[in-house]
């Protein structure tokens, strides 16, 4: 009989869920010997560099690339004319759109790519792209999204006009791409008009983008001989890469290898598909020699992926009480120039009907209107499950001026609100089927952590002495975990995702997924799974993906997706070699698998001690010793379609002060309480939180892509565009509570992407509280000093007395 | 990217020599830091380039220029340069009003609007800095504009005007026009 330290002994051993093993990607970044995209070099290769427009707007005139041929080193230069024959000249988007590649007659926003040079290197290669002269003629640029479906408004997209089928519905106007609601109109407007107050609020989500470390970049290799194409991509879904690859190219997908080596962040920027993949794709097509294109910094931030730039309009119908009857929303969706938004088919508008958030509201309508601008296409989600963070935002904007409104507390009305822990599963009048939550707990966990009154009574002191502090609360409901196939797809193929574990005689394992790690340690979470799973050490497991020769077909990781998805395929791939590993052990010990119990690394015949066989016993009888008809070897593989989303959730608290002065805003705390069900690696949990309340403070505090009326782009350099360090971070003090999924074969529901969801409106809600007892109901983001100062100078408080 | 500016220059010199020098648009051109007529299309159309050097940017641009109105009754140009930076990058435009006048007592000053628009590379990275720029540029277009016409002149003042005129760098100094841009700067926020 095994004693109990020697249980602890051996569990120690296995580094498996809920232990704090150290990240196994750690060593060789620290080390400086990742591999990323740009690290790879290969004999022949040549270089891409981009011709964009200056213009948000134009017609082409005329391109002229004989200068830049004529510069030697040069080995070709193409426009959309060459792409035409190819039909590759334009491709479609995920959204149902379709893109140019290359600009096809007119540029539609401002560093739209014209055209590309393939040369030597890549000075080479910027050298010729200054020699292509491109003439143009201007048109007048639509920068404003409400001006976009005005009569007179410039029309974007000739190739659209009078096709008003569009992708998701009937379109209303040349520059409308779609309309989508959800919920019950009739009976929202009933509540409305039957309610004993309504509250409305307009506000702005405004533009910002990812701006992962890596830029978006890749090498394109195509092997004349054995016609196979081999991509080297910043992917963070390398699967549907190498299939719209094929599809576009005609080249059979078994030909096609995309690999994702170490990318340096991701945060839904390398979802899309970019114009610089095809182009370098085609290259090597075309010149037989591998080509590689890497992004500038300020191509990153001008022309791929964006995210947000929601126009919302928020109301809410309660009585007297603050009880909620009714939630309505509006949204203007600048989309861009093309609907390259990345969500799941059949939503785009994302998850955004979570807009109902952590609260019981009987009756909700959302609708949202997407429209054509003069700016680059994106739409991607920056570390949020699909426009998850702009429903969140909405909601909890509107909880603080309901209760600012009826002059209740911000947390006791969220109180009185919540969805019951004996609600749950809890359909929302929007169609989300929460799983499980206790946010009453979390809530009150966070209250009372920070001293919720004192911060209150503080506050009214320094009112009285015409100081701005304020409070901020913010208790969201996430959806992750895209998606039962039933409803979620990315351009046909179900969101479901994979998982394939081999155990080795020696009874070491190696296993790979169709996710793809970005900075969330996958190579050493799904090692602890497949540990307490199967009783292998962690330190014997490894995990590789991201080459779609040897990975399993999955959907990728963003959306928070991987650990409710390709986790719980990781889970019941380990169980399947489980249930042939009992039989071995059964067949080893000469009884029944009924007599055997599992304990930590082996089975054990119950009742009879030291009658008992590890996994490193079993996985070697695997090879030459099996029940008789068993096929050898131990290996198996899962395709795991979730039955449901996952709901994390969580409560967060910011205090700040402002200086009425400057409108400098100083955060002097932030609790973040998250509870994202199982808890596989909390010192990676807590990574990731601290990951995502930092981008969620650059986005509220200073990331902002804005436009002249021209279409200029406004900061696209690290110059203005705000990336928090060291010096600006605040100090973050996070706290848990744990609620599993119940649908998940783990409990756990991901968790990477709440603090970002999260935080964002915490401090929105913290800086309008700064001046709330000053009439102040909402201001919009960015919270810069400049921004904030000017809120003070309008309310006549900047100035000394 | 839109700015405006409105600028007033008093000249030491006739009226008549003033209108006779505004109407010479290679003349004109050349006051204009970092700028030259290449060629005289017809009687309304020129082309010219700008090259300017702002801290670690240099620029060309190639362009065209059109005159809109020449009124010599009111002794008033009005003209749009528009042009393309050699790496296609940039493209800026300037309308530019330019009107001589007399002063009340008896000077005469050259008053001027430009209305300068610029789009891509230059206006992601110079938006903020555009109005102290251009202020800059007009500045020393007005001054270079005054010396020529004093130069006009037969005296002593004329000949040392030739002399500045001379001596002018050939384009748009990075350094020096930097720092009036940060003195501009401060000038403005103190005034």
């Amino acid at each position: 009989m095994s004693t109990t330290d020697d249980n602890i002994e051996r569990e120690n051993e296995l580094q498996g869920i809920g232990c704090s093993r150290k990240r196994k990607e750690d060593p060789r970044f620290i080390q400086g010997k990742g591999n990323y995209v740009d690290d790879i070099k290969l004999s022949g290769m040549l270089h891409a560099e981009i011709v964009r427009s200056p213009y948000a707007h134009a017609r082409i005139v005329s391109i002229d690339k004989s200068e830049a041929l004529a510069l030697p080193g040069v080995h070709a230069v193409l426009t959309a004319d060459d792409l035409k024959p190819l039909s590759l000249h334009w491709m479609p988007t995920l959204a149902g759109d379709v893109q140019a590649v290359l600009a096809d007659e007119k540029v539609h926003f401002q560093m739209q790519e014209v055209a590309v040079v393939i040369a030597d290197d890549r000075y080479i290669a910027a050298d010729g792209a200054q020699l292509v002269h491109v003439e143009y003629e201007e048109l007048p640029a639509l920068v404003d999204p409400h001006k976009a479906m005005n009569s007179d408004a410039p029309i974007l997209r000739e190739d659209l006009v009078g096709k008003m089928d569009g992708a998701h519905s009937k379109r209303l106007h040349d520059n409308h791409i779609f309309t989508w609601d959800v919920g019950d109109k009739d009976s929202t407007d009933r509540a409305f008009d039957d309610a004993d107050i309504t509250v409305k609020e307009d506000m702005f989500y405004q533009r910002v983008h990812p701006c992962p470390i890596e830029t978006c970049g890749c090498v394109a290799d195509f092997d004349k001989i054995n016609s196979k194409l081999t991509v080297n991509v910043t992917s963070q879904a390398p699967h549907i890469v190498r299939t719209v690859v094929s599809m576009l190219s005609g080249i059979p997908e078994s030909k096609v290898r995309v690999i994702s080596p170490d990318i340096g962040g991701g945060f839904g920027n390398k979802v899309p598909i970019y114009p610089g993949y095809v182009v370098a794709i085609v290259a090597s097509i075309v010149l037989g020699r591998p080509v590689k294109w890497i992004e500038s910094r300020i191509e990153n931030l001008t022309t791929t992926g964006f995210a947000r730039d929601y126009h919302m309009t928020g109301e809410l119908a309660a009585d007297k009480d603050g009880q909620i009857k009714g939630l309505r929303v509006n949204v203007l969706a600048d989309h861009g120039a093309f609907d390259s938004c990345a969500d799941p088919t059949k939503f785009p508008a994302g998850m955004f009907h979570i807009c109902t958030g952590s609260y019981d509201i009987p009756n909700a309508y959302a609708r949202v209107d997407g429209v054509y601008t003069n700016k680059a296409p994106g739409g991607v989600a920056y570390r949020c499950s699909f426009r998850v963070t702009e429903a969140v935002y909405v909601i909890e904007r509107m909880m603080d001026v309901l209760a600012q409104k009826l002059n209740i507390d911000k947390a006791e009305i969220r109180l009185r609100n919540f969805v019951k822990p004996e609600q749950f599963p809890y359909n929302t009048a929007l169609g989300a089927n929460l799983d499980s939550g206790d946010y009453h707990t979390a809530l009150n966990k966070v209250l009372d952590a920070v001293d919720y009154k004192g911060l209150l009574i503080e506050q009214q002191e320094k009112r009285a002495n015409g100081e701005l502090m304020g409070i901020g609360i913010v208790t969201f409901t996430e959806i992750v975990g895209a998606g039962p196939t039933k409803s979620c797809d990315i351009l046909g193929v179900g969101m479901f995702d994979s998982a394939e574990i081999r155990i080795h005689p020696t009874g070491s394992a190696i296993a790979r997924m169709g996710s793809i790690t970005q900075g969330q340690g996958h190579q050493t979470t799904f090692a602890q799974i497949i540990a307490t799973e199967l009783g292998i050490s962690s330190e014997d497991i490894q995990i590789e993906e991201g080459d779609t020769d040897t990975a399993p077909y999955g959907l990728g990781t963003y959306g928070s997706r991987t650990t409710p998805v390709a986790a719980a395929a990781t889970a019941l791939a380990a169980r399947k070699i489980k249930a042939k590993a009992s039989k071995i052990a059964a067949h080893l010990l000469e009884v029944s698998t009924d007599d055997l119990e599992w304990d930590i690394d082996r089975f054990k015949v119950r009742g009879v001690p030291g009658q008992e066989k590890t996994m490193k016993d079993i996985a070697f009888a695997a090879y030459n010793n099996l029940p008789e008809g068993m096929e050898p070897g131990l290996e198996s593989i899962d395709y795991y379609d979730p039955p449901e989303f996952t709901y994390p959730f969580g409560a967060y608290l910011c205090v700040v002060d402002i200086c009425k002065h400057t409108g400098e805003t100083t955060v002097r705390r932030f609790y973040a309480l998250d509870d994202c069900g199982t808890r596989i690696n909390p010192m990676i949990i807590e990574g990731q939180i601290h990951g995502g309340l930092t981008e969620g403070f650059a986005v509220a505090m200073g990331q902002e892509l804005s436009f002249d009326e021209k279409g200029n782009i406004q900061g696209n350099s690290l110059m203005d565009y705000f990336l928090p360090t060291m010096v600006e971070t605040p100090h973050w003090e996070t706290d848990y509570t744990v609620t599993p999924s119940p649908h998940h074969p783990l409990g756990a529901k991901g968790v990477a992407e709440s603090p970002h969801v999260g935080s964002i409106p915490a401090f929105t809600a913290a800086v309008v509280d700064s001046f709330s007892h000053l009439g102040v109901t909402h201001m919009n983001m960015p919270h810069s000093a400049f921004n904030v100062w000017q809120k003070c100078n309008e309310l006549g408080i900047d100035q000394h007395k | 990217m839109k700015v405006e500016l409105n600028k007033v220059f008093e000249i030491n010199g006739s009226v008549e020599n003033t209108w006779v020098f505004l109407q010479n648009i290679s003349s004109v051109a050349s006051c204009m830091p970092g700028a030259e007529i290449t060629e005289q299309v017809d009687d309304n159309n020129y082309k010219g380039k700008v090259k300017a050097n702002i801290g670690p940017v240099t620029m060309a641009f190639n362009g065209d220029i059109k005159i809109i109105k020449i009124d010599p009754s009111k002794k008033l140009l009005h003209f749009i340069g528009k042009g393309q930076d050699t790496k296609g990058t940039s493209v800026a435009e300037m309308d530019l009003t330019a009107k001589v006048c007399t002063k009340k007592d008896g000077k005469t000053e050259l008053v001027g609007t430009a209305i300068v628009n610029v789009s891509g590379k230059i206006a992601n990275f110079g938006g903020r800095m555009m109005e102290q720029v251009a202020d800059q540029i007009l500045d020393q277009f007005g001054e270079r504009f005054a010396n020529n016409i004093v130069a006009m002149g037969g005296d002593a003042a004329a000949k040392e005007a030739a002399k500045i005129l001379d001596k002018q760098p050939k384009e748009l100094n990075g350094l020096a026009f930097a720092w009036s841009i940060f003195i501009g700067f401060f000038k403005k926020l103190f005034s």
